[in-house]
């Protein structure tokens, strides 16, 4: 059964993915090729809202780590929001934070990166 | 919940061993289950870089199964002898830096450099070697902590032992349909040989042509009519083919001879029963019933039948049938000294004896089958193509048990 589906939105130059369900196997790779495509296309503000993330796995981080390393590869900004205390725990603990700019409020990261763009 | 972080960090690593657990026992295509395998492990240590060889003893090489943030690495292969291995922990963590002077990783430079190897884990699953995972550097720049390297050490060996049981399977699975393929080799050799004897034992009688592989039809008919299993069946058919055997021993022109015979020349003809049974006794068969059917195909339900003159009770099925299927082939078929009878008088002939010389509920399982088509014998046998009248039964025939098998 797969608990997972992703839905993609864009405002202006940043791009937001919203994983929902659980991000536990394989069929959470969606959250990588989704980045890949917009970094491909020259999108480089990436946004992940984890609102509607019920859980994340050793499978889930995995992927999330590769979301992090295309990110870098292509000189983007990912940030992610609304992480849970428990998701946030393990992020910070695997060193995921070193490489995201997290954000309490999806709303928050978009008004980053649009300052980003102005400067 | 206010763990220390360690606790925190050990506790995540213990749910990621449950994840990894279920990945190499899930019911998922072996390839997915070892790139999820590979995920777990990536996801738990954080690691952007890593890829998943497996040992191919016959090549002398490591293959690569699935890997992780490596392009192009699906066909990679890494040069392996058994020697490289010598003195290397099974399924603990070895830094790169530690073997990066030897011959196994200067050969294989090119391909560990793309990965970034920093630590790779030898697989070892019931003392023989299955692979190896290598790791690339940490997002976060850590070394591995102690009870990591044992949390890996863990892994790999639920990996390595899980790569080891699909090789296991694999071969069983080669192994199981080899068997089958040989098991039917030896039969068609059996029947080949069954059918060849049965020419020899039909050549020797002029007025009874093909009469064994008619018994054995027959009786294969009415076995199958009674629902035995294809085995069974194919048995009694066998016992058909083979019942006469004994008649080789026989003078031709004792078997042909068209005056009435003496009491000595019945003598020899009633042992050629027991003949049959001492010379099929000693052929292992794969059916174990063959011999005891032929032996007592000349007995009846009255135990006044030979050789050994058994009561109905004593008596299988499979004698009975046999019994009853060589009567009605020598009643429907031309001897010396009488024409044949119609399957209607054969009938006859057969229910005036029931009870005494035939066993009635096998006898009605015949008349079952005679009557389904009175004009031919042809629906008698299922996939025998041939009628009564027809002399000309291709050896080549299906065997009957074939029908429904």
């Amino acid at each position: 059964m797969n608990n997972f589906s992703l839905s993609l939105t864009t405002s202006d130059d940043i791009v937001i993915m919203r994983p929902r369900g659980y991000v536990d196997s394989l069929g959470a790779e969606r959250l990588e090729e989704a980045s890949c495509e917009v970094l491909g296309q020259g999108r480089k503000k990436l946004v992940v809202n984890f609102s509607e993330t019920q859980f994340i796995n050793s499978v889930g981080v995995s992927i999330l780590i590769s979301v992090i390393q295309r990110s870098r590869e292509s000189s983007g900004v990912l940030c992610f929001t609304n992480v849970k205390q428990i998701h946030q725990e393990v992020f910070e603990m695997l060193g995921l934070t070193q490489h995201v700019k997290l954000f309490h409020e999806e709303g928050e990261a978009i008004r980053y990166l649009a300052q980003e763009q102005q400067a | 919940m206010n763990a220390r972080p360690d606790m925190k960090l050990l506790l995540f690593n213990l749910s990621a061993l449950v994840d990894l657990g279920q990945a190499v026992t899930s019911a998922k295509e072996y390839a997915d289950r070892m790139k999820t395998a590979l995920y777990v492990i990536t996801g738990m240590f954080s690691i952007p870089r890593a890829a998943l060889f497996v040992y191919d003893a016959g090549r002398r090489e490591l293959a690569c199964v699935t890997s992780k943030g490596v392009p192009a690495l699906a066909d990679a292969r890494l040069s392996h002898d058994a020697s490289d291995l010598e003195g290397m922990p099974h399924n603990e963590p070895v830094t790169v830096r530690s073997i990066r002077d030897t011959g196994w990783f200067k050969r294989n430079a090119a391909i560990l450099d793309r990965i970034d190897a920093t630590v790779v884990v030898p697989l070892y699953a019931r003392e023989e070697f299955i692979g190896m995972i290598v790791l690339g550097p940490r997002l976060s720049g850590a070394r591995f902590l102690r009870t990591e390297r044992d949390v890996l050490q863990v892994a790999s060996h639920q990996i390595a032992t899980a790569i080891s049981n699909t090789r296991l399977f694999a071969q069983h699975a080669e192994q199981s349909a080899e068997n089958g393929r040989l098991y039917e080799n030896m039969r068609g050799i059996y029947h080949d040989t069954i059918r060849a004897f049965a020419t020899a034992i039909d050549a020797k009688d002029q007025y009874t042509k093909h009469h064994s592989f008619r018994v054995g039809s027959y009786a294969a008919a009415i076995a199958h009519e009674l629902q035995w299993s294809s085995n069974d069946v194919e048995a009694i058919y066998v016992a058909g083919l083979l019942h006469d055997i004994g008649k080789l021993s026989l003078d031709v022109d004792l078997i042909n001879k068209e005056e009435p015979l003496t009491p000595q020349e019945w003598d020899k003809i009633r042992r050629h029963a027991e003949v049959s049974y001492d010379i099929v006794a000693k052929i292992r068969l794969p059916w174990r019933e063959v011999p005891t059917y032929i032996r007592h195909h000349h007995e009846r339900p009255d135990g006044k039948g030979y050789p050994d003159a058994l009561p109905g009770r004593d008596l299988s099925d499979g004698a009975k049938i046999l019994a009853l299927a060589d009567s009605y082939d020598a009643m429907t078929t031309d001897r010396p000294y009488r024409v044949r009878l119609s399957p209607s008088q054969a009938i006859e002939e057969i229910r005036r004896c029931g009870g005494t010389q035939f066993d009635a509920r096998i006898s009605s399982v015949l008349f079952g089958l005679i009557e389904r088509d009175q004009a031919e014998i042809a629906p008698l046998l299922p996939v025998v193509r041939h009628t009564a009248s027809e002399t000309a039964l291709p050896l080549e025939m299906d065997p009957p048990w074939r029908v429904d098998a």
